[in-house]
């Protein structure tokens, strides 16, 4: 660095700066756009587990682990969310303590700046997005009698 | 609203709906965020999906922190916590086998470390600004600036006589030659600037 004379020292550092307001202009606007997410009655579920929170996830990645879809868990009174990402899909199960025939849940994932995307489990409580790129996401939850929102994660 | 009002005034107003203390709270702690990621070193997009996440995630606790002054403290782990679920998940997704990378993809890895080097020495230099005396730093941020600010205007902002600003630079730029930030970087390892030595 040294090596630089003034000029290119000062072009070399108009780009940092440049590069840092950019950043920050960008995480900025979606940052002030995350309040339209506000809502006051929202059933927030607890997130129970995350397997890349697991001690040492982010180390362990050797031979026989590596590439396992990451899992995670949320709950709220008597229902269990769990949701598997595997690349960009994403399985999850809908379970219900001593649930009784209630016909089938809806799932919705919702992201900033996209549409909701919304689908049935299956009888035995299944359901799957395909397509879903990194980011932001969460999930909502609905059946007759209640409905359990997520916290927000980034997968 | 603006980032110098109390969180005590703050945060309650944005738990009401008042989406400029929110922006007052965001614009106050986007920098925290911004350089606890940096620490962490994810890439620009992983970077940006942490941020977002943090701030809905503050978004969804609002109503839950009942002492405004423990945002910060909140803030701060939600970023880190955040940070290490992210590298986790993408060193699953993405598992890096070091027997591999002497086959075909041996490329791919060189030039992200060339990407690597330079946001290291972008960061740094930044690093570096923050470590020179705020006139001079002024004084760089003002000869940087797009469109160009005329010498008449500097002179006047920062009271330093149009004939010494060229001068001025030069010890500006020495200095910044000298901080740790850009030291540190050249003691990391190979020359980034490459082929100089």
């Amino acid at each position: 660095m040294t090596e630089w004379n003034d000029e290119e020292l000062m072009a070399e550092l108009t780009a940092a700066v440049e590069e840092e307001t950019a950043v920050s202009d960008r995480r900025r606007a979606a940052a002030r756009a995350a309040f339209t997410w506000r809502t006051v009655d929202a059933e927030l579920a607890e997130l129970l587990h995350d397997s890349a929170l697991d001690a040492g996830a982010a180390v362990r990645s050797g031979p026989g682990d590596a590439g396992g879809p990451r899992m995670l868990s949320f709950r709220r009174s008597a229902v269990t969310l769990e949701v598997e990402v595997d690349g960009d899909e994403v399985l999850g199960e809908v379970v219900e303590d001593g649930g009784s025939e209630t016909g089938p849940a809806t799932v919705t994932l919702q992201r900033p700046g996209a549409d909701d995307r919304t689908v049935e489990t299956n009888a035995s409580g299944f359901f799957r997005f395909s397509d879903v790129g990194p980011g932001s996401v969460r999930f909502v939850v609905s059946r007759a009698g209640w409905s359990l929102t997520t916290p927000w994660a980034t997968i | 609203m603006d980032t110098t009002d109390p969180l005590a005034t703050l945060v309650p107003a944005a738990r009401g709906g008042d989406s400029s203390a929110w922006d007052a709270i965001v614009d106050r702690f986007l920098p925290l965020v911004g350089a606890i990621i940096r620490r962490h070193r994810l890439s620009e997009a992983d970077g940006d999906d942490v941020s977002q996440t943090v701030w809905l995630r503050l978004v969804e606790h609002l109503d839950a922190l009942r002492e405004p002054d423990a945002l910060p403290g909140w803030i701060r782990t939600t970023t880190r916590n955040e940070c290490l679920r992210v590298i986790a998940a993408r060193g699953r997704v993405r598992p890096v086998d070091p027997q591999e990378g002497a086959g075909l993809d041996a490329v791919a890895p060189d030039a992200s470390d060339t990407d690597l080097l330079a946001a290291e020495r972008r960061q740094a230099l930044r690093e570096a600004l923050l470590e020179l005396p705020a006139a001079r730093r002024e004084l760089l941020l003002l000869l940087m600036a797009d469109p160009p600010v005329p010498y008449e205007v500097i002179s006047e902002r920062l009271g330093i006589p149009i004939g010494s600003i060229g001068p001025t630079r030069a010890r500006a730029l020495d200095q910044l030659r000298r901080t740790s930030a850009l030291r540190g970087l050249r003691d990391a390892g190979p020359d980034p600037v490459g082929g100089a030595r």
